[in-house]
């Protein structure tokens, strides 16, 4: 245990080591931002039946830096471990590669979480600045950040995966948008072809966008939080197979 | 404390090490030598555990390295042949993180990150990035960490890899100094280097140990310990013919003419002198003789005459 967590740290540590965490941290809190006061525009031009949370996560925004946020997060993990040469003297030093697969996953989950701060930030600062009650219940905010963490960890566990594969980072991140892409369009299979074939409640099960809908609405399902966990166990074990077997290969 | 026996490594059809076998005490110096590609890596990476053997086994200190892979990788210093480090570290940090995923803690880390520190000369430079540092430099620090843990047993894969002279000479000085308190499992092929600092030596080409013996054994037991050169002046073929006829000549080769000097090499078994019987013979036959000379073999014939592929 003691190990996973140095590496975690080591790992998480690293993000705000260099520019690239804080400007990527800076973006993404402009894009929340944005979010927030286009979604607070579209509400002043016109009544609509949904709560703030909602909105705000309906933008067109939002998939745009949603999606791209992950293959920059994840591409660097172990391709360029695996370029620098270093993932010779971790995996020679006594290190399993369970702790060392889980300890990068992690940190890069922590640092994902960081990343939403601002923008739950933002939506606590509409009470403290208008004296006016929040315009969404504590369920839709709620259920948004938990399926963000959902997301999260499954997207996360994508990507690592990826990483796992090449040597590249670029490969490792085209390869991680790509899977996201596809996964997120999926979700969309019921839209195009309709409800009339025997696999459409799969499609509707695994959908990104219908989840985000439900869980913004404050509608939690177990069954979404179940399919987000174990796919993402599933894929980190993938990750952990996969970095075995390349070392065996080559 | 290694004991290698009959390793095999496969890629695909390619066999990188194939049934090699070799051991090296406690306490030991032992070098290892190949030509590249000869499996030397491949070898060491199998001993770390960085990968696993297609077949037979490796033991560091009786364990097995496919068994026990976190015990024997304790007791394992590994410096690569790359030197991988993290370039955005500073020296003190990077050696802190390697003490820690080492198993170090505290005080018992403080006090090993100052002694290799100290002892790899890198004083003055530890609050350094590791990417602002110049290779020699780089190769300290890969060592420190190997150090960091304090292992019985250093393995190094060509440690003075791409130095200039004097870094060359500090890094072999130092570990001259290492081996006196470690064995040491050293992977290089400048042959000077070996003579100088290690006890035993282990020649592997194409995947298999040729020869594993002390240096001054494997240069005595050498054909080549064996080679004459004599000059005199007669007719080739006839000289030639006489040598040839002489106990225990096993080759006359006739290298070339100068004037009417003509230059031979006679290939002699070992253990033997032959000169004598040759300065006898001229005087005999009435050559005039200008030069008879044994060729004190090197370890550097040793090691052409083992792995030349001609």
């Amino acid at each position: 245990m003691g190990t996973l967590l140095i590496i975690l740290r080591k790992e998480f540590r690293g993000f705000f080591q260099s520019p690239f965490g804080w400007i990527l941290l800076s973006l993404v809190t402009v894009m929340q931002g944005w979010s927030v006061s286009s979604a607070m525009k579209a509400l002043q031009d016109a009544p609509i039946p949904e709560s703030l949370v909602y909105i705000v996560f309906h933008m067109p925004q939002f998939w745009f830096y949603f999606l791209a946020l992950f293959p920059l997060i994840t591409m660097r993990l172990f391709a360029e471990e695996e370029r620098a040469g270093t993932l010779e003297t971790l995996l020679t030093a006594p290190v399993q590669t369970a702790q060392l697969v889980l300890g990068k996953y992690l940190a890069t989950l922590c640092f994902y979480l960081v990343l939403w701060i601002p923008s739950f930030l933002q939506f606590q600062i509409f009470g403290l600045l208008t004296d006016l009650d929040p315009p969404f219940s504590t369920g839709s905010l709620g259920g948004v950040f938990l399926l963000i963490m959902l997301m999260g960890s499954l997207f996360i566990a994508i990507g690592t995966f990826a990483s796992s594969l090449t040597s590249s980072q670029i490969i490792a991140g085209v390869i991680t948008v790509g899977l996201l892409f596809i996964h997120y369009f999926l979700g969309y299979i019921t839209v195009i072809y309709g409800d009339q074939f025997p696999a459409a409640s799969l499609f509707h099960h695994i959908s990104a966008s219908e989840h985000l809908r439900d869980f913004s609405r404050g509608l939690i399902s177990s069954s979404t939080i179940i399919y987000y966990l174990s796919a993402a166990a599933f894929v980190l074990f993938m990750t952990h197979h996969a970095l075995n077997y390349r070392r065996w290969k080559s | 404390m290694i004991k290698v026996d009959n390793l095999t490594k496969r890629f695909g059809r390619h066999s990188a090490v194939s049934g090699a076998s070799f051991e090296a005490a406690d306490g030991e110096v032992v070098g290892f030598l190949g030509p590249n590609g000869a499996g030397k890596t491949t070898t060491i990476r199998i001993l770390t555990g960085f990968l696993p053997a297609t077949s037979g086994t490796a033991t560091v200190d009786g364990l097995d390295v496919s068994e026990h892979p976190l015990e024997t990788r304790r007791r394992i210093g590994y410096l690569p042949e790359s030197v991988p480090l993290y370039r955005d570290m500073r020296i003190r940090e990077y050696l802190r993180f390697r003490g820690h995923i080492k198993g170090l803690r505290g005080d018992s880390l403080r006090r090993r990150m100052d002694e290799v520190i100290e002892r790899c000369g890198l004083g003055d430079v530890r609050r350094k990035m590791i990417k602002t540092l110049s290779k020699g430099f780089r190769q300290r620090v890969g060592l420190a960490d190997a150090l960091i843990h304090d292992p019985p047993l250093l393995i190094l894969d060509e440690p003075t890899n791409g130095l200039d002279p004097n870094q060359i000479r500090s890094i072999r000085n130092l570990i001259k100094e290492l081996g006196e308190s470690h064995t040491i499992l050293l992977s290089t092929h400048i042959l000077s280097e070996v003579e100088m600092i290690c006890d035993k030596i282990v020649i592997i080409d194409g995947g298999t140990v040729l020869a594993s013996d002390t240096p001054s054994n494997l240069v005595s037991t050498m054909r080549s310990a064996g080679r004459i050169s004599v000059e005199v002046k007669a007719d080739p073929e006839r000289a030639r013919e006489k040598m040839s006829a002489l106990d225990q000549v096993k080759k006359v080769i006739h290298e070339r003419n100068r004037g009417n000097w003509g230059e031979f090499s006679i290939l002699v078994e070992s253990g033997t002198d032959t000169r004598e019987r040759l300065a006898n013979l001229a005087r005999e036959e009435g050559w005039p003789l200008r030069s008879l000379h044994r060729h004190a073999a090197t370890l550097e014939d040793v090691f052409v005459e083992l792995t030349r592929k001609d």
